[in-house]
C-alpha cells in the first residue's frame, strides 16, 4: 500500500516536473514570462480601499471651510465626531486612571512653549478642530471637528498658527518675512481623497512639537517619514514599513498609547489580533514579555527589570535634526546689538536664540537618561504650588525598584528655565503669540505678557515674576534600532556603565560585594597554590626517583 | 659574556613590549571638547580657515553614514578635512616622498562617545613625520605647531555655522578637494 502510495506520488511529481519544463524553458528565454498570469488592470489601479470617496455626492461641493468638509463626512459617518470628542486630539485634556489628576494640554505648563492658554490661535494649529481661539469654544459643536488633519493623503492640507485651527484657504507667506509661501488647500480635492492616516498626518504634529522639528520629544522628528532601517527598524520604509497606526491601533477614533497613560510592564505572551486591549501600543503586543531566542535566554530574564526600549533605542534624536535639551527663556526681550529683536542658529543651523523666545542648546544621537519608571507621571498643573529654591519637576515620574509595575526606562530629560509669579509661587501662564498689545512676541514686555496669560488662565497675578529651573521628562520609545545595534551586556555591566545612576538592583560588574568578592578571591589564591606545591612535589618526586 | 647578551635581549624585549602598548597612545591624542559635535566641528573649520599658512578645508566627511546606510547604527564620527600647499608641496615635489599622500589631507575627526561627551582626535603629526627623515620631520613639526592652534576655542565667542561638503571645490570626481590645496 505504501509502496503503490509512494510510486504514485512519484509519478505526480515527475507529471509535475515535466509539465512545467517548456514553461520554464519559455520563461527562462523570456524573464517577463515568469509572471504569474493575472487578470488585466484596467483604468485607475485598484484601491485597497472599498469606498472611492471622489464618487461620493456629499463630496462634490465646492468646500470653502473646514466645518462645511466636516458636515459633509458626518452624512455617511455619524458617529464619527462624537467618537473623536471623545478623544485626548479633542479635548486636550487628559485624567490618570491612576491618581485621578486631570492633565493634558489644557492644563498642565511645560517647559517647551509653556501653556496654549490665551494663545489658542496659534497653538491650536495642531488640534483636531476648527475655530478654537480662547476659552468660550463649544467642545459640542460636531461640525468643528477637523477630519482632515488626519485623513488627508493629499499632503496639501495645512494649517499654520494664528488661524484657530482652520486651514490655509488662501495663498500666505509663512514664515512672515521668510519669502516661503503656502498654498491653499483645494478642499473639494482633499475631502475626494482621504484614507488612513499616513506617518506625514500624525507628524505634521508630532514631529513638530514645541514649535520646531525633533524639538519636543527627541523620537520624534520628520526622519520618521522616510525611515532608514538603521532609524528605526520597524518604520523602515524599504523593510516593515509601519505607519504610527501600526502600533497605535485605534478604536473608536481613540489612539492608544500615550505618554499620558504609558503602558511601563506589560507580561506575558504577545496578543492576539482583534483581542481588546487598553495598551496594544507596546513592544511586547507582538513581541511578548519572553521575546529572546532560547540561546540568548539570559536576556529574558532582563524583562522583569528593563523596558525593552532601554536596550533597543541605544540613542534618540538619531540623525542632523537633533532635538532641544533645553530652552532658557530668561534670555527671551534680550535684543540685539542695534536694539532690534534677532535670531541666531547654531553650527548646525537649528535655531538657537531669538529675541521672542530665548534660548535653546541641541543635541543629536542622544544618550538617553535611564530611571525606574511605572507609567504613571504627576503633572505641575496651571497654579500647583513650586519651591523656587529647586529645580521644578513639570512631571514626575512615579516608581522605584521596590514596584513590581515599575521598570528602567530611557526617557528624555528636557531643561528649562521659566517664569513664576515670585509671591504666589506658581509657574506662570503668559501670552506670548499673537499681535495684540500683550503679546510677548509683539511688545517684548514680559509684565503684560504674564498679566494676560494669568488673566486668562483666571489666575491671581503679584506682579512679580522670576525665572526657575525646570526639567521635564518624555519616556523615549520611537526609533528601536536592529537588534544589532542593541546595548551590550558591558554598556550597563560596568562601573561607569549607562545604568550607573540606578539604584535598588543589583548589577554584577557594576556592584560588588567586599565580602563575595574576597571569598572570591581567596579560592583563586588557594587553587594557585595548590597548582604550585602539587607542580613542585611533582618535579621533586620525579627528580629524585630518576 | 652570557649576562651581557641576555641583558641585552631582555632590554629589546622590554622596549618592545612598551612601544607594543603605548605607541598607538604616542602616535594619536584623544582631547574631550567643551561643545557639542557640530559646534566642536565648526569651531575648528573656522580656526583652520583663519590659521593662514596656506591652510584650507577640503572636506567634511561623515564616517557613521555609509553605517547608516547599510542599516546599522554608530555614534557619529565627523572628520575635518584641511591642507596646507605650504607643507604639502614640498613633500609632493619629491619623488621619494610622494608615497606620504597617504597621509594627506591632514584629518581631525570629532566623535561622540557613549558617555554623551564629544572628543576631538588627531594625529601627533610632529612625531609620525620624525619617522621619515628630517625634511618631512621639519615640516611635520610645523604641521604639528598650526595643529595645536585649531583647538583653542575661545567660547566667549558665537558658535559659527557649520561647513558642509568641500568648500569652493567641486562637488565629485578629481576636482574635489582642489580648493583645499591638496
Amino acid at each position: 500500500m505504501l509502496l503503490r502510495f509512494s510510486s504514485l506520488l512519484s509519478a505526480a511529481a515527475a507529471y509535475v516536473l515535466l509539465a512545467a519544463a517548456p514553461a520554464y524553458a519559455t520563461a527562462a528565454a523570456k524573464p517577463e514570462a515568469m509572471i504569474a498570469p493575472q487578470a488585466q488592470a484596467v483604468g485607475k489601479p485598484v484601491s485597497a480601499s472599498t469606498a472611492d470617496h471622489s464618487k461620493f455626492k456629499e463630496l462634490q461641493k465646492n468646500f470653502t471651510s473646514g466645518p462645511q468638509v466636516t458636515e459633509a463626512c458626518l452624512v455617511c459617518h455619524t458617529e464619527a465626531a462624537k467618537q473623536v470628542q471623545h478623544t485626548k486630539h479633542w479635548t486636550w485634556e487628559s485624567t490618570d486612571p491612576k491618581t485621578g489628576q486631570v492633565r493634558g494640554k489644557k492644563n498642565i505648563i511645560n517647559n517647551y512653549c509653556t501653556s496654549p492658554v490665551s494663545n489658542e490661535k496659534d497653538c491650536m494649529a495642531c488640534h483636531a478642530g476648527y475655530g478654537w481661539k480662547d476659552d468660550k469654544f463649544d467642545f459640542k459643536v460636531e461640525k468643528n471637528v477637523d477630519c482632515l488633519i488626519c485623513h488627508d493623503t493629499t499632503g496639501t492640507y495645512r494649517k499654520l498658527p494664528g488661524y484657530a485651527g482652520h486651514p490655509v484657504l488662501k495663498r500666505v507667506e509663512f514664515p512672515h518675512g521668510s519669502g516661503r509661501f503656502v498654498e491653499p488647500a483645494d478642499l473639494k480635492k482633499v475631502a475626494q481623497s482621504i484614507g488612513m492616516p499616513s506617518r506625514s498626518n500624525c507628524g505634521s504634529c508630532h514631529f513638530f512639537g514645541a514649535g520646531g522639528n525633533g524639538a519636543k520629544h527627541g523620537d520624534l522628528d520628520s526622519s520618521l517619514q522616510h525611515p532608514g532601517k538603521y532609524l528605526d527598524v520597524h518604520m523602515d520604509e524599504k523593510g516593515l514599513n509601519f505607519t504610527c497606526v501600526t502600533c497605535h491601533a485605534t478604536s473608536s477614533h481613540q489612539v492608544s498609547g500615550s505618554r499620558y497613560n504609558v503602558a511601563a510592564v506589560v507580561e506575558g505572551p504577545a496578543h492576539i489580533r482583534g483581542k481588546k486591549d487598553e495598551s496594544p501600543a507596546s513592544c511586547q503586543s507582538c513581541h511578548s514579555d519572553k521575546p529572546h531566542h532560547d540561546k540568548m535566554g539570559m536576556l529574558n530574564q532582563h524583562t522583569d527589570k528593563l523596558a525593552c526600549q532601554t536596550c533597543h533605542i541605544p540613542q534618540y534624536a538619531r540623525n542632523e535634526i537633533g532635538t532641544e535639551a533645553s530652552w532658557d527663556w530668561s534670555l527671551a526681550t534680550t535684543m540685539g546689538p542695534d536694539g532690534k529683536p534677532m535670531v541666531r542658529k547654531d553650527s548646525a543651523g537649528r535655531r538657537a536664540f531669538d529675541s521672542k523666545k530665548g534660548t535653546w542648546v541641541w543635541d543629536s544621537y542622544v544618550i538617553p537618561e535611564y530611571r525606574w519608571y511605572n507609567g504613571v507621571s504627576t503633572y505641575k498643573v496651571i497654579g500647583d504650588k513650586i519651591d523656587p529654591s529647586k529645580t521644578v519637576q513639570i512631571n514626575e515620574v512615579g516608581g522605584g525598584p521596590n514596584d513590581p509595575d515599575s521598570r528602567i526606562w530611557p526617557l528624555k530629560v528636557h531643561r528649562g528655565k521659566q517664569p513664576y509669579d515670585k509671591v504666589n509661587n506658581y509657574l506662570t501662564v503668559q501670552h506670548t503669540a499673537g499681535e495684540d498689545h500683550t503679546a510677548l512676541w509683539h511688545n517684548y514686555d514680559w509684565q503684560k505678557a504674564i498679566g494676560a496669560g494669568m488673566k486668562a488662565a483666571k489666575l491671581p497675578y503679584s506682579g512679580e515674576y522670576g525665572f526657575v529651573d525646570t526639567e521635564m521628562t518624555w519616556p523615549i520609545t520611537h526609533m528601536v534600532a536592529p537588534k544589532h545595534d542593541a546595548l551590550s551586556c558591558a554598556q550597563c555591566h560596568s562601573k561607569n556603565g549607562r545604568l550607573q545612576g540606578i539604584e535598588g538592583v543589583y548589577l554584577p560588574s557594576r556592584d560588588n560585594n567586599k565580602w563575595l568578592d574576597m571569598f572570591g578571591w581567596t579560592l583563586v589564591l588557594l587553587s594557585l597554590i595548590g597548582v604550585l606545591v602539587h607542580g613542585s612535589l611533582r618535579i621533586y618526586t620525579s627528580k629524585k626517583k630518576g | 659574556m652570557l649576562k651581557v647578551i641576555g641583558g641585552f635581549v631582555a632590554g629589546i624585549a622590554v622596549v618592545a613590549v612598551l612601544v607594543y602598548n603605548y605607541a598607538g597612545s604616542l602616535m594619536f591624542r584623544e582631547i574631550e571638547s567643551p561643545f557639542g559635535v557640530e559646534e566642536t566641528v565648526a569651531r575648528i573649520q573656522q580656526n583652520v580657515q583663519n590659521a593662514g599658512n596656506g591652510w584650507s578645508l577640503s572636506g567634511l566627511r561623515n564616517a557613521a553614514k555609509p553605517i547608516e546606510a547599510d542599516g546599522g547604527n554608530v555614534l557619529p564620527v565627523l572628520m575635518i578635512e584641511a591642507c596646507s600647499t605650504r607643507y604639502s608641496g614640498p613633500i609632493l615635489k619629491d619623488d621619494s616622498l610622494r608615497f606620504l599622500s597617504n597621509l594627506m589631507p591632514c584629518k581631525i575627526s570629532v566623535y561622540k562617545k557613549n558617555d554623551g561627551k564629544t572628543y576631538i582626535g588627531l594625529m601627533n603629526a610632529a612625531l609620525i613625520g620624525s619617522l621619515f627623515g628630517s625634511k618631512v620631520g621639519g615640516i611635520m613639526e610645523h604641521v604639528a605647531a598650526d595643529q595645536a592652534k585649531f583647538i583653542v576655542f575661545d567660547p566667549s565667542k558665537p558658535a559659527p555655522a557649520m561647513i558642509k561638503g568641500t568648500p569652493g571645490a567641486a562637488s565629485s570626481g578629481s576636482g574635489a578637494g582642489a580648493a583645499g590645496g591638496c
